[in-house]
């Protein structure tokens, strides 16, 4: 009985976590424009529909601009973050670490308020790069936790096997400590690309003209109900879905018959 | 042997005993994350307190130092109440992600197998960072007058229920953002306790209601509080949710900021209005991150 009740219970959560989703997928492909019952028939026409919009076009090519932007930045800031954390200690530390660490935890109104108060005087303001730079800095912090993540499984023994058997510093680092890292760089490349799509708020109050593609959507949320919605929205959850899919895989690659530690 | 671990003791970075390079080492890996997170993250928020002082004048910021932006939001009824509808949704939001999420968590940590557990994280993981927006307008449509739930309601015969624009739908959308995230922060804390020692309990007399609440809730202490933050911060924050599932009605204060920066240029009171959320959310932060940690100490 017990066990019975357990399962419907975790069914229920999924149930609640996959319905919006679903409605999403479902409607998109269907004939009718108010998304809901009784379905009208298998349709592609807004598929069709949303990828003829010029803007939707253009913020598909924002999106794809600022994310890749935003994951090299922010991979590469990540890993000097988390070597950094995992080999040395220094003044001020703990300090860097928390203002890596924290900027997703703040509200995305004041951070987007903030970057555009800031920005706003600069010439990278309302352009793709303007966006780029700010995702980066919210993005890191994850970049940063799953490599560190990663490091923690290296060891001391094979960097000093390296260093004894002559490499430099530096040496050691790119033979070692970076192949070591692979499948994490790829979890963090992919993670900060999907968090950047997914961001609308930042990118809506410093981006000026520049839509991304979550920002379009949001724009046409605040519009009519409007079926390409839905056709723009199954390309974006699927989007997010396989990059978030990558990064998990990724992360636990190298970790044979750890999935669960 | 004695030489090898010699060997191993004395290995160190090769430009470890040289300081200067161990120097431009850090230097070179941390001084552009940290110029980078300086200049677009704390900057910024440093200039948001700034500019909460200076003074709008025919449209345009002025630098001053003023207390009157702070003197007029403090006061305003507006921002009061709003202040007072946010704290009360995020309190509610993090009472109900909470104890929707604890029941699922413990099944997940603890009583399915390691495979079905491996499972769940990865399922739990994906809505995190996908499209919260997008699945905000799917509840929006869900939930219509003449969406899926009312046509299955009337089918069966039933009478239409309005389940847009008031609190139910609003909770429906924050336990969408934070019910995930909350589960998995669970999940992970749970995964962590002794197994052993739950059963000991169990063995010795000890009902499970008695070994919940005297050895499962005092062991995850820290990382109850850490769900707890988290909803409450992600919830106290939202704009997607009162803005498309309340129709801004009630406004909360994150609705409050994007409203005035988008109109126009009070951005000193829109920043004392950011200003203020972030003193609440370190508050709330630093709060439980006393309870917990001085409970851990006294009660082990």
């Amino acid at each position: 009985m017990a066990g019975f009740l357990r399962t419907l219970y975790l069914a229920a959560l999924a149930l609640f976590i996959l319905t919006p989703m679903l409605v999403i997928v479902v409607f998109s492909f269907d004939a009718n424009r108010f998304p809901t019952l009784p379905w009208g028939g298998f349709s592609l026409t807004w598929h069709r529909e949303a990828l003829g919009d010029a803007m939707i076009v253009s913020a598909i090519w924002n999106s794809v601009i600022v994310s890749l932007g935003t994951a090299i930045i922010a991979t590469i800031l990540g890993f000097c973050a988390a070597y950094l954390d995992y080999r040395y200690n220094f003044f001020g530390k703990r300090t860097l670490m928390l203002i890596i660490a924290v900027p997703p935890a703040v509200p995305v109104a004041i951070l987007g308020m903030a970057m555009l108060a800031a920005l706003s005087r600069t010439p990278i303001f309302g352009t793709p790069m303007g966006i780029i730079v700010c995702h980066a800095a919210i993005a890191v912090s994850f970049a940063m936790a799953l490599i560190r993540l990663r490091l923690n499984d290296l060891g001391p023994d094979m960097e000093q096997a390296a260093w004894n058997l002559g490499a430099s510093s530096t040496g050691a680092l790119r033979h070692v400590v970076i192949p070591f890292c692979r499948p994490s760089l790829i979890a963090a490349f992919c993670l900060s690309a999907a968090v950047s799509f997914d961001e609308f708020m930042v990118a809506w109050f410093v981006g000026g003209v520049n839509e991304t593609l979550s920002v379009r959507v949001f724009n046409m949320l605040l519009g009519q109900v409007n079926p390409k919605i839905n056709a723009i929205g199954t390309l974006v959850l699927a989007t997010s879905i396989v990059l978030v899919s990558i990064a998990q895989i990724s992360a636990r690659l190298g970790k044979p018959g750890k999935e669960a530690a | 042997m004695t030489d090898l671990s010699a060997i191993h003791e004395k290995a160190a970075p090769p430009t470890g005993d040289r300081k200067p390079a161990r120097r431009a080492m850090q230097l070179l890996l941390g001084v552009p994350v940290a110029l980078w997170q300086l200049a677009f993250f704390v900057l910024p928020l440093i200039f948001l307190v700034v500019i909460t002082f200076w003074k709008v004048r025919n449209f345009k910021l002025e630098p001053a130092f003023d207390f009157g932006n702070w003197e007029k939001v403090m006061t305003s009824t507006p921002f009061q109440r709003a202040l007072f509808y946010t704290f009360e949704v995020a309190s509610i939001t993090t009472v109900l992600a909470m104890l929707l999420a604890f029941p699922a968590a413990h099944a997940i940590a603890l009583r399915l197998s390691e495979k079905a557990r491996a499972r769940w994280i990865a399922f739990l993981i994906i809505p995190i960072f996908s499209s919260y927006i997008l699945k905000v307008y799917a509840w929006q449509v869900v939930l219509s007058p003449g969406g899926i739930v009312n046509v299955v309601l009337q089918w069966l015969g039933l009478p239409a229920v309005d389940l847009l624009g008031g609190a139910f739908s609003l909770y429906v959308g924050l336990l969408t953002l934070t019910l995930p995230v909350v589960t998995l922060i669970l999940v992970f804390s749970m995964m962590g306790l002794d197994r052993n020692q739950l059963e000991a309990a169990r063995n010795l007399g000890a009902s499970g209601w008695q070994v919940l609440t005297q050895v499962t809730l005092p062991a995850i202490k820290s990382g109850l509080g850490l769900a707890g933050v988290t909803a409450f911060l992600m919830s106290f924050g939202d704009y997607a949710s009162p803005v498309f599932l309340t129709g801004s009605n009630p406004p909360t204060l994150s609705i409050l900021i994007v409203d005035t920066v988008k109109s126009g240029s009070q951005w000193p009171r829109a920043s004392v209005v950011g200003v203020s959320m972030l003193a609440i959310l370190t508050l709330a932060f630093v709060l439980v991150q006393v309870v917990t940690q001085k409970r851990k100490i006294g009660g082990v």
